[in-house]
């Protein structure tokens, strides 16, 4: 290892002690060709050395693990639900005039009442390239949807349309209430 | 586990999880160790990506903690998020994985032999040091005190500071590389 490296490491320990972010992202870049023999002694490090209080970014973080984790993805990079619903047009090749269907279907699969293993890989297409999460972080964990097989399609198009009569199923109700997989 | 390995794992950092975790300040608990995660996670991705694989440990560990596991103290909570860290980070890339594991909430428990690898501190460094260097590591990688303020607090010369900053730098790679 080079002197360089013990420099970087002992930088690292000394932001540790005073309690500013580590950086470890910037120190690896840093190292240059050396990162990976960096990275394990910086790994063992953090095993060793006592972690630090909360701070009130990582206190909010945990704070909105209790949202869905599709919410917390669009909200931490600042877009609107419109955002995202474009993005399911435009990738699903869908008529603009299907926004407000797909809005409401979009609503629920991020509020984790739309069951996502039904979805259509179109749909996640765009929404974990708009997010830039992947499709098991958007997910919400199994309990949280409340859909299950017995909720069948007609039902839930009648909780589409409210008083309406439910109408035959379409193309956005195909992308977000198709077959589950597996 | 022999009970007077478990007994030393318990010390001083451990106290305050523990308590934490009694009272049910699940918040409070996994907050403190968020950045932890999310340091170790870009070490060991090498990348951005480690911060989704960071986004994936600290939801498994909420999920788990809302779920009530981990309060046996059979483990210290260090070992079970160092042990979960490396879980999720060794099987990120394969397929499949992601998909099933976000679901499981009663997935795997801590490796025994992983919990006696990490029961190693800091501080056990900083003792194994001559002492003149000891006094120095502990003002710098404990307290975090700057070069100028430790040679006032130990009426040493700057130089001397730095020398046996030196000196530290290198015994503290060759014991994180043990």
């Amino acid at each position: 290892m080079s002197p360089e490296l013990e420099t970087l490491l002992d930088e690292l320990a000394r932001r540790h002690a005073r309690g500013e972010p580590l950086d470890v992202e910037g120190t690896l870049r840093r190292a240059g060709d050396e990162a990976d023999e960096l990275a394990p002694l910086i790994e063992a490090f953090l095993a060793r050395a006592p972690r630090r209080g909360p701070t009130p970014a990582s206190l909010s973080f945990v704070q909105s693990l209790d949202d869905p984790p599709m919410l917390r993805a669009r909200v931490a990079k600042a877009l609107k639900v419109d955002d995202v619903v474009d993005a399911i047009v435009v990738e699903c090749d869908l008529a603009p005039e299907t926004r407000p269907k797909v809005r409401r279907y979009y609503q629920q699969l991020e509020g984790g009442v739309l069951d996502p293993t039904r979805v259509a890989a179109s749909v996640w297409d765009a929404i974990t390239g708009l997010l830039g999460r992947s499709r098991a972080l958007l997910s919400a964990p199994a309990p949280m949807y409340r859909a299950d097989a017995s909720f069948h399609l007609q039902e839930r198009l009648v909780t589409l349309s409210g008083v309406e009569p439910p109408s035959p199923p379409d193309e956005v109700d195909a992308l977000f209430l198709g077959e589950p997989e597996g | 586990m022999a009970d007077a390995t478990q007994l030393s794992m318990r010390d001083a950092r451990d106290a305050e999880d523990e308590r934490l975790l009694a009272d049910g300040e699940i918040n409070l608990l996994l907050g403190g160790w968020v950045e932890t995660i999310q340091d170790i996670c870009v070490a060991k991705m090498r990348g951005p990506v480690g911060e989704d694989v960071a986004q994936a440990v600290c939801e498994r560990l909420w999920r788990e903690l809302k779920a009530g596991k981990h309060q046996n103290g059979r483990y210290p909570f260090r070992v079970i998020v160092h042990s979960v860290t490396r879980w999720v980070c060794k099987g990120w890339y394969e397929p499949g994985w992601q998909e099933s594991e976000l679901f499981d909430i009663d997935g795997a428990a801590p490796d025994e032999a992983e919990a006696v690898v990490i029961d190693v501190t800091l501080e056990q460094f900083v003792a194994t040091l001559p002492p003149g260097d000891g006094e120095v590591a502990a003002l710098t990688l404990l307290e975090g005190l700057e070069p100028g303020e430790i040679a006032t607090r130990l009426d040493k010369k700057p130089n001397a500071v730095y020398q046996a900053i030196h000196r530290n730098a290198k015994k503290l790679r060759e014991w994180l590389e043990e």
